[in-house]
């Protein structure tokens, strides 16, 4: 079972597999979410090792009963528990992020950013959207890229931006969100890694 | 091309059939996995099948009701439609499209594999000669399965063609080590109840948990179905090449797959070849079946059974007859025995099975087997003629060999063919009865059974 | 110039480029940043229409494509024998170096080990004349295999201005130099051809050898010369890839290639497994050693299935211009025009029949027509043959479909498989009403000569008993056997025996896989002069019982697979025995 330095780890793995602007930036800014996760980590452990232990005994008990299914259900609800735990990992260090300082290095993570965007659309003549927290950086930047405008709409999520080419043929996801998204399966894996669940 | 995707184009041009074509694409590849997001936020998968000056062909998996031109987005996302992959897939069940449907999570993957699996490099096949026993006297005796060979069953509609593979499933899964045996079932459009009576078969014998179901059933959508058997091979040559693990496929109804295939090409106003299938559908067919076998420095194994009916139970319909030119053998169905009552309704004479002169004889069977099987194949022919026969000139008309012929075939028929379906018969059984059959001939007829076997086996009646 | 244009559109394995306009027809390119194979087979302005020899999945529009200025070609030179290739001649060996037990793609390698040594004699001096086509000197291949080392077929010849002495070298070095008003040129032991040109002769021979294949119904009854066309068309279960693997196993030449276009991967694994175990009946040697597999099976990239048959009968011509009979075994013809279907589907042709492309019967015909017996180009003089051997998979086993209807225009013999033959466990499945032989009359001189003189009446006499046979059952369809008079009922005894006896033959049985002429002969004519004598012993009052109780019946059904090749003198008494046996029964009948 994952100790505290493993939890480290685990957090380490989250950010390393994160593209690397974001990893640097993150790892500063988020030293105070390791120190939640680690209070938080004990608990959910032991919840973790009591669902399991409930759930082994239950399993042995259906085993002599019914050959067969019991490993397989004992199998299932193994699975639903780490996945639980994965979604509180998630949860904390998501609402880290969220909450992350928005100085120094995140403006040039949020060019970054941009530049990808722009570059992917193959146009400046772009119209960008993000939420309330980035907004000012964001405004910041936009002279940078001729025709580009920052929408007065702004929208849900952890950071990042969301860049729509002015004719609004193309739309390209660049928030925080859409990139752990496409992460997750990588970081769901490292997760469960630790939990000593795959092998 | 995995960084650069994740563009979402929202001038739809057109939508026909399962095809949305995309404008102004810039940046696609072909085969590139696609998501869809309709007006109402819904998010639907679909593929590339052609791109280029400026526009891309998208096949929508999950259909294209409800898609409209304005408020559709596509979103191209970079990379080819893979299958995550790990142990924990075994006892779980999928979609049509390889996402859970046992209400658990996502699978943890230990590896993503592009569904469309590689070709299998001759040079490194392995070439299949380890019998396996399914139990079914007429498929050990006379169409002898081997691990890594493709043998499917060709039938016809309401046939008994589930209760056989589900059979093949159970008792083939009992000889050797039960930890290295593993089945992936694929239901490809069948019913619901077909799917549950296969899933509750693999339940009753305890293989659940060593089994993976992808279910597509017939009221899944129908393009899906093109997904469909390469997420359950993808499972499978993981689990066999990977893992180390015998694994036995079975696909039911390739018959509803090809259909889904003919929806596609119509719909792209390809020229079509016969009674309409694509002119490629060899191909494509191909491009399952052939990931079946075996591979050098590697422990497993990956073995088809696809099911497909005959459509009018007519095995030269394009489906059946290009089928039987990529698989090594077929296992067909035949309808008047079906009408009588035998179980399981095995028409021997249009069955073979291509491997069967490697997995038997000395050593894994017995050294009469080939031999003694050919016989029973030239009398039950015979057997079949003389019938023929007797059904214009009556039983007067025949000779006295004649009559020995019919008895043989009536007692084939009787003894050998039928069984049960929890009946699980040894290969010593099994051959015990050919035996008893070609005794019922005098000696003089055993035209292609050396004299040393006659001697050791034969026993006139 | 090479061409260096961009991809606009891709779909499956056809890719359109711009910036094409130095590009020629039938050039190899390179596509995509993962360096794919590719031939261009239409320019339309700057854009070339490219079919992809590996699978496009993931090719981009905007990625490069990049002429090599070659047509598609194989390397011809020492070391093919005993290799798996692709379609393209890339060894699948190598292949599985680079990408394991699946096939990868953008790998390049070489057709063969330009590093090993081989051992050089040369046949010429310095000052002698060659032209192209001369032999300069051999190395052995393999046991089996004396390789010639020719001037190359589009090489200018000349006077020898240098050669090598006897002794090891590799393919790379310079072996010899001509020089030609003025100008000098290199040979090295090997050269490129481009596949779809034929390899130039002096001339062409009428075919009047027998490729003898060892299998009864095709030497016996439906016969190929060598330097001939055959072709097998069946439905699936018929038996067409064993019939095609005997052929290559069995038949007398020195070289076979056998291409897998479009059909099974266990089956070239198969050949790949078992012809190194087997011994050549004539020569004794592997016969992997005389052999050379291209494979492109049915789920490898359809371009390289439609190029693979142009490969393989290059390397057959090569061969043949040294002076060998070298047989091309194609399984099968109709996934290669199932090939050229969906290209020119994609290039949005015309379809004619069933959707081949209107093109289908001209390239059959090109195809056939590189077989031949011919009089190699250069010195010395030397006779070669290619033999042409395909199968057709008819879909739904109907032979008026496209392409078995335009194949039987171009092919001379017609094994034709039966499907109901199949199911009956009658194998070689071959028909023998509907099968034939253009080479009949061509080759009977050499059974004359070589085996017997009477072979092509023996022949005529018992093909009459099948045909008889065949009316007769009409009969005994409607009336059933009784009906028949015991002449008549004679007849179809002896036919039976004739299938049982010397048609059917069980190609996994050790003795009985090969026959060799003599004891074809002698099986055919212990069965005509059973029909003889059973014949004058019903008019001398034996009955067809009587004859049916013979026990010479048993032993001569029994025959094909107790009697080594090497025993066939023991043939020679059953004729006696028969002969005992049969004035048994007229004996006993006379005394009554």
């Amino acid at each position: 079972m994952a100790s505290n330095s493993s939890l480290e780890q685990a957090i380490d793995k989250i950010l390393e597999k994160t593209e690397k602007k974001i990893l640097l930036d993150l790892e500063n800014a988020n030293s105070a979410a390791k120190q939640t996760l680690e209070d938080a980590l004990p608990k959910i452990e032991q919840e973790y090792d009591q669902i399991i232990s409930n759930g082994k005994k239950e399993a042995d008990k259906i085993e002599k009963q019914i050959t067969g299914s019991s490993d397989l259900e004992a199998r299932n609800k193994q699975l639903t528990l780490v996945e639980e735990s994965i979604d509180k990992v998630f949860t904390k260090a998501l609402d880290e992020i969220a909450n992350a300082d928005r100085s120094g290095d995140y403006t040039n993570l949020i060019k970054s950013f941009m530049d990808e965007s722009t570059k992917t659309l193959g146009t400046t003549e772009v119209l960008v959207f993000t939420n309330n927290k980035d907004k000012d950086i964001v405004q910041s930047l936009i002279s940078q890229y001729p025709g580009a405008e920052v929408s007065s709409e702004t929208i849900e999520c952890l950071g990042g931006v969301k860049v729509k080419s002015k004719d609004g043929a193309m739309t390209f996801d660049n928030t925080i969100d859409a990139k752990i998204e496409r992460l997750k399966p990588l970081i769901r894996k490292d997760i469960a890694t630790q939990f000593g669940v795959v092998n | 091309m995995s960084s650069e995707g994740g563009v979402q184009y929202s001038k739809i041009a057109e939508i026909k059939g399962p095809l949305v074509i995309v404008d102004d694409v810039s940046n696609a590849a072909f085969d590139e996995l696609v998501e869809i997001e309709t007006g109402e936020g819904e998010r639907r998968l679909g593929k590339v099948l052609e791109v280029g000056n400026g526009k891309a062909i998208v096949q929508v998996f999950e259909g294209t009701t409800g898609l409209s031109i304005s408020g559709t987005n596509a979103k191209f996302v970079g990379k080819v439609m893979e299958m995550p992959v790990s142990r924990e897939v075994l006892g779980r069940v999928f979609d049509g499209l390889g996402r859970p449907k046992d209400g658990l999570p996502d699978p943890i993957a230990d590896k993503f594999i592009d569904i469309n699996g590689e070709p299998m490099n001759p040079e490194q096949r392995q070439y299949p000669k380890d019998f396996i026993q399914t139990g079914i006297s007429v498929i050990d005796g006379m169409i002898t399965l081997v691990r890594g060979q493709k043998l499917p069953i060709f039938s016809g509609s309401g046939m008994s063609h589930n209760l056989v593979a589900a059979q093949i499933a159970r008792q083939a899964s009992v000889v050797g080590t039960q930890d290295d045996f593993a089945v992936v079932f694929a239901a490809i459009g069948v019913q619901y109840s077909e799917a549950e009576y296969f899933r509750r078969s693999l339940e009753e014998s305890g293989a659940l948990k060593r089994s993976v179901l992808f279910l597509n059933t017939a009221d899944d959508p129908a393009i899906e179905r093109i997904i469909t058997p390469r997420v359950a091979l993808t499972v499978a040559e993981y689990l066999a090449f990977e893992l180390g693990m015998h694994v036995l496929v079975i696909l039911t109804d390739m018959t509803n797959y090809a259909e889904a295939l003919r929806e596609i090409s119509a719909a792209r106003e390809e020229v079509p070849g016969r009674k309409g299938y694509p002119g490629y559908l060899y191909t494509d067919l191909s491009t399952i079946y052939e990931r079946a076998g075996k591979l050098n420095g590697r422990k497993g194994s990956v073995t088809q059974v696809p099911i497909l009916s005959m459509p009018s139970d007519d095995i030269t319909h394009p489906i059946p007859d290009l089928t039987g030119y990529i698989t090594e053998g077929q296992v067909v169905l035949g309808r008047d025995l079906f009408r009588q009552g035998v179980y399981p309704p095995v028409n021997i004479l249009m069955s073979l099975s291509r491997l069967m002169k490697d997995g038997i004889g000395e050593g894994s069977t017995r050294a009469d087997h080939g031999e003694v099987s050919n016989q029973v194949y030239d009398a039950y022919s015979r057997a079949q003629e003389v019938r023929a026969l007797a059904g214009i000139v009556g039983k007067a008309g025949l000779t006295e060999i004649d009559l020995k012929y019919m008895d043989v075939g009536d007692v084939f028929e009787k003894e050998f063919l039928s069984q049960a379906t929890d009946e699980n018969r040894t290969i010593e059984e099994t051959l015990g009865i050919l035996w008893r059959i070609i005794s019922k001939l005098p000696k003089n007829e055993i035209t292609k059974i050396k004299d040393k076997y006659v001697d050791q086996y034969y026993k006139e009646q | 110039m090479a061409a260096e244009g961009r991809i606009v559109w891709v779909s499956g394995p056809a890719v359109k480029a711009d910036g094409m306009a130095d590009a020629k027809m039938y050039e190899t390119v390179t596509v995509g940043n993962s360096k794919l194979v590719g031939e261009v087979i239409r320019l339309t302005g700057d854009v070339a229409f490219i079919q992809v020899y590996e699978s496009t999945s993931g090719l981009k529009p905007g990625e490069p494509v990049i002429g090599t200025g070659n047509p598609l070609s194989v390397l011809l030179g020492p070391g093919i024998i005993g290799q798996l290739y692709d379609g393209i001649q890339r060894p699948l060996k190598e292949l599985s170096k680079a990408s394991g037990s699946f096939i990868g793609r953008g790998i390049t390698t070489t057709p063969v080990d330009m590093e090993k040594n081989y051992h050089f004699v040369p046949k010429v001096n310095v000052g002698d004349e060659v032209t192209a086509g001369s032999i300069i000197g051999t190395v052995q291949e393999t046991d089996l295999i004396e390789h010639s080392i020719m001037v190359p077929p589009d090489h200018q010849g000349g006077k020898i201005t240098n050669i090598v002495g006897e002794g090891d070298y590799n393919l790379d070095t310079e072996i010899a130099t001509t020089e030609n008003s003025g100008n000098t040129f290199s040979i090295k032991m090997y050269h490129k051809w481009p596949v779809r040109k034929p390899r130039p002769f002096l001339k062409r021979y009428d075919p009047t050898v027998p490729l003898l294949t060892g299998q009864r119904v095709i030497d016996t009854f439906f016969p190929i010369a060598k330097g001939g066309t055959g072709s097998i068309p069946g439905a699936f279960g018929t038996g067409k890839t064993v019939t095609l693997h005997q052929i290559a196993k069995w038949a007398d030449s020195q070289v076979v290639v056998y291409i897998g276009c479009g059909e099974r991967g266990n089956e070239m694994t198969e050949v790949l497994v078992e012809f190194p175990e087997l011994k050549d009946p004539r020569t004794g040697k592997p016969l992997m050693d005389r052999t050379v597999l291209v494979a492109n099976t049915s789920n490898m990239p359809v371009a390289a299935r439609e190029a693979s048959i142009y490969t393989g009968v290059t390397i057959a011509e090569y061969y043949r211009d040294m002076g060998k009979d070298v047989v091309l075994v194609a399984d099968s013809t109709s996934r290669w025009a199932e090939a050229l279907r969906e290209m020119s589907g994609r290039l949005e042709e015309m379809p004619a029949e069933e959707g081949y492309p209107s093109y289908l019967a001209s390239r059959l015909a090109e195809f056939y027509e590189r077989a031949g017996r011919v009089r190699a180009s250069g010195s010395p003089d030397r006779d070669g043959s290619v033999t042409l051997v395909g199968a057709v998979s008819p879909s739904g086993g109907d032979f008026t479909e496209p392409v078995t209807t335009h194949t039987m225009r171009f092919i001379k013999t017609f094994w034709a498989l039966d499907a109901k033959l199949a199911y009956s466990r009658h194998y070689p499945s071959i028909n023998w009403m509907n099968s034939y032989s253009g080479y009949l009359a061509d080759i009977a001189k050499w059974w004359g000569e070589n085996i017997n003189e009477d072979w092509l009446s023996l022949r005529s006499e018992a093909y009459g008993v099948l045909q008889r046979e065949d009316t007769l059952k009409e009969i005994v369809r409607l009336l059933g056997p009784e009906a028949l008079p015991d002449e008549e009922k004679l007849i179809l005894e002896v036919a039976r025996m004739v299938k049982i006896g010397l048609l059917q033959q069980n190609s996994f049985d050790d003795v009985d896989t090969y026959c060799s002429p003599e004891k074809q002969y002698k099986l055919l004519k212990l069965l005509v002069e059973f029909y003889k004598r059973g014949q004058k012993a019903l008019k001398e009052g034996a009955s067809l019982a009587d004859i049916r109780a013979l026990s010479i019946v048993g032993s001569m059904l029994k025959a094909r697979m107790d009697i080594k090749d090497e025993e066939v003198a023991k043939l020679d008494q059953l004729d006696v025995d028969m002969q005992e046996q049969f004035k048994s029964i007229t004996g006993v009948k006379v005394q009554n």
